[in-house]
């Protein structure tokens, strides 16, 4: 198919630009890059679970944390460079998602997202409490001597260049599979879903499990090129917002919506902190302040209402139905919504 | 003796929470809403009530209660107005959760820059300390009288819901928001109200809880777990089960904080997830 070469190609081009970059660009343009990445990584991992699977969390920073600090301590125990006990980060996301969907799925919608939120800040409020983790002042990286710092940076990019591509091709393909059909049909329209035989508790936890592992790994990335972690910053319930909010501007249910978003996330911090001169929380304020009218005037964000308009397809995965010999001007309108 | 003492103190705690909750509950069981910002509301409510304190000297702190009443009505009307009724409609279930997320995040970040992110609490002087003595045990006055005025308000809201016009016209709106139109009822207009009435309940319980411990800009998170864990305790729509989740929490909190004095809210969240895993069914039940 020809979208398909085109978007294996244009995948390539992609890997060939992050493979580059590093030579071309300096140091803190990098690490903003890296930033960038993981973010959207994260984003899009929060858009499988609430995008496709209808699931809202707002306690998303614990798997972040978790695959954090998996890092960290696994690293000190083996003596190894940080970036070969990686895996592990996935990992540890991974089981805690498994074993906590076991109760927090008895839960709909709204109480769902909350007592995900509530798990975090008990996972939260032990982490500060075990002096084996690092108490409140959290952890160096023990292991930051085996680091080659010549390399760090490149290398960070790298990898988060390499797991943003892949988790997108990776997003892609499940996307197009039955399992991400099925997904979509769950969300669409969860009680015809099952009437055809799709598992829907089976699809919300394969999708939770999977956004969990994605989470903990970018977590452990980012926490890694701090070479430090704090309980504080690991389970600031930011992460979540900055997730949401870039989920939702860019456009929920989408690929692309969220690289859009993160797009407007970074371009609106570095104008508003840089050259207006504001403070954190006042672009927190702005952020917010965009979020909530796109919610308002465009509820599935910015790409979609844009991809209409322009009528641009990239990597979408939206299937239209077969086109019925006599188009009732009825039965068109139920097509187009 | 001293554990007859925490658990009574507990309870008195638990009155305040409850008054957090019932505001959330309210707007849930009208709307099926969980307003997230419910908490921000309560901290800016908190916010006001120094403020006009400070402006003010000689009137009595706890008579701030009175005008910050009064404007988180009219807030939270204009919040349902011009905010929350366009969603409200979306089929999209998640559409008012990420929205009033959003909104909480934004009043957050404005309270922090407004108002700075230093640890407040409202000054009542002599009346926060004063305590009764009943047999052996100290009872302070400050708590008795919050958990007395929540089972007022409590009570009265019963009977406003229960008996009067407006409150037929809630339970019917929270019922069939389609058929009320019929009976000329427009759902907007309700939902409005209920949000004024929820935030107005929502801003006696943050007042109250500024007295009672210190707060930043950043507690209003705090205050919305407390507040849901409230209402998913006591079972939706029943004010009286509110009120017992309410102590519940308070008194896991004070037992908790006895044991382990820096704990915080640790004891109250595991509290709420172990009621969660032992009987999830009777958590999700719901008015219909």
């Amino acid at each position: 198919m020809p979208t398909r070469t085109i978007l294996a190609a244009s995948g390539l081009v992609l890997a060939a630009v992050i493979a580059g970059a590093p030579f071309v660009l300096n140091e803190g343009i990098l690490r903003l890059a890296t930033e960038c990445l993981l973010l959207l990584t994260m984003a899009q991992m929060w858009n499988l679970l609430a995008g496709y699977a209808g699931l809202v969390s707002l306690g998303h920073q614990v798997f972040i944390a978790f695959g954090a600090y998996a890092l960290f301590l696994t690293s000190g125990w083996l003596e190894v460079t940080p970036i070969w006990v990686l895996p592990v980060a996935p990992v540890v996301a991974a089981v805690v998602a498994a074993i906590i969907a076991v109760p927090l799925f008895r839960l709909r919608e709204a109480y769902f997202s909350i007592a995900m939120w509530v798990f975090a800040e008990i996972i939260g409020a032990f982490t500060m409490k075990s002096q084996a983790v690092g108490g409140t002042s959290g952890l160096p990286l023990p292991t930051s001597k085996l680091i080659d710092f010549d390399w760090f940076e490149p290398t960070m990019f790298w990898l988060a260049g390499a797991l943003t591509l892949g988790t997108i091709a990776a997003l892609y393909k499940l996307m197009i599979s039955s399992f991400g059909l099925g997904l979509m049909s769950v969300r669409d329209n969860d009680l015809a879903a099952m009437s055809v035989g799709v598992d829907v508790r089976h699809n919300r936890f394969v999708a939770f499990v999977l956004s969990a592992a994605g989470c903990g790994l970018a977590g452990a990335l980012s926490f890694m090129g701090n070479l430090y972690i704090a309980p504080l910053a690991a389970f600031d319930v930011n992460w979540s917002v900055y997730m949401m909010f870039i989920v939702i501007i860019g456009g929920i249910g989408t690929l692309e919506g969220p690289i859009l978003g993160v797009i407007i996330f970074f371009g609106l911090r570095e104008l508003m902190t840089g050259p207006l001169g504001l403070s954190g929380g006042w672009y927190l304020v702005g952020l917010g302040v965009i979020a909530v009218i796109v919610m308002m005037v465009a509820p599935r964000g910015i790409w979609p209402a844009l991809r209409d308009r322009l009528g641009i397809r990239l990597l979408d995965v939206q299937r239209t139905s077969p086109r019925p010999a006599v188009v009732l001007p009825s039965a068109s309108q139920q097509i187009a919504g | 003796m001293i554990w007859v003492e925490t658990l009574i103190n507990g309870a008195l705690l638990g009155g305040l929470y409850a008054l957090l909750g019932i505001g959330l509950a309210l707007v849930f069981g009208v709307m099926r809403v969980v307003n997230i910002a419910h908490g921000e509301f309560m901290v800016l409510s908190a916010f006001c009530a120094v403020l006009l304190a400070n402006l003010c000297p000689s009137v009595p702190p706890l008579l701030m209660l009175i005008p910050v009443i009064a404007l988180s009505f009219a807030v939270g009307w204009i919040y349902q107005a011009v905010i929350v009724n366009r969603v409200i409609k979306s089929p999209d279930p998640l559409a008012p959760l990420l929205l009033t997320f959003g909104v909480s995040v934004i009043l957050r970040n404005v309270m922090v820059e407004v108002f700075g992110a230093d640890v407040r609490s409202l000054q009542v002087g002599e009346l926060s300390r004063a305590s009764l003595e009943i047999a052996g045990l100290n009872i302070g006055i400050m708590p008795l009288l919050t958990l007395v005025l929540a089972a007022l308000l409590f009570m009265a809201l019963q009977l406003i819901l229960r008996h009067t016009e407006f409150g037929r016209i809630v339970r019917a709106t929270a019922d069939r928001r389609d058929i009320v139109r019929l009976s000329g009822v427009k759902p907007d207009r309700v939902y409005n109200y209920v949000m004024g009435l929820s935030l107005a309940l929502g801003a006696i319980g943050g007042v109250l809880l500024a007295v009672r411990s210190s707060f930043t800009p950043f507690s209003g998170a705090e205050r919305l777990l407390i507040a849901f864990e409230v209402v998913v305790l006591g079972g939706l729509g029943s004010f009286w089960g509110a009120l017992l989740g309410g102590i519940a929490l308070g008194m896991a909190q004070l037992i908790g904080l006895k044991i382990d004095p820096n704990a915080g809210l640790l004891y109250a969240h595991l509290l709420f997830f172990i009621m969660l895993l032992i009987r999830p069914s009777g958590l999700v039940s719901s008015k219909g």
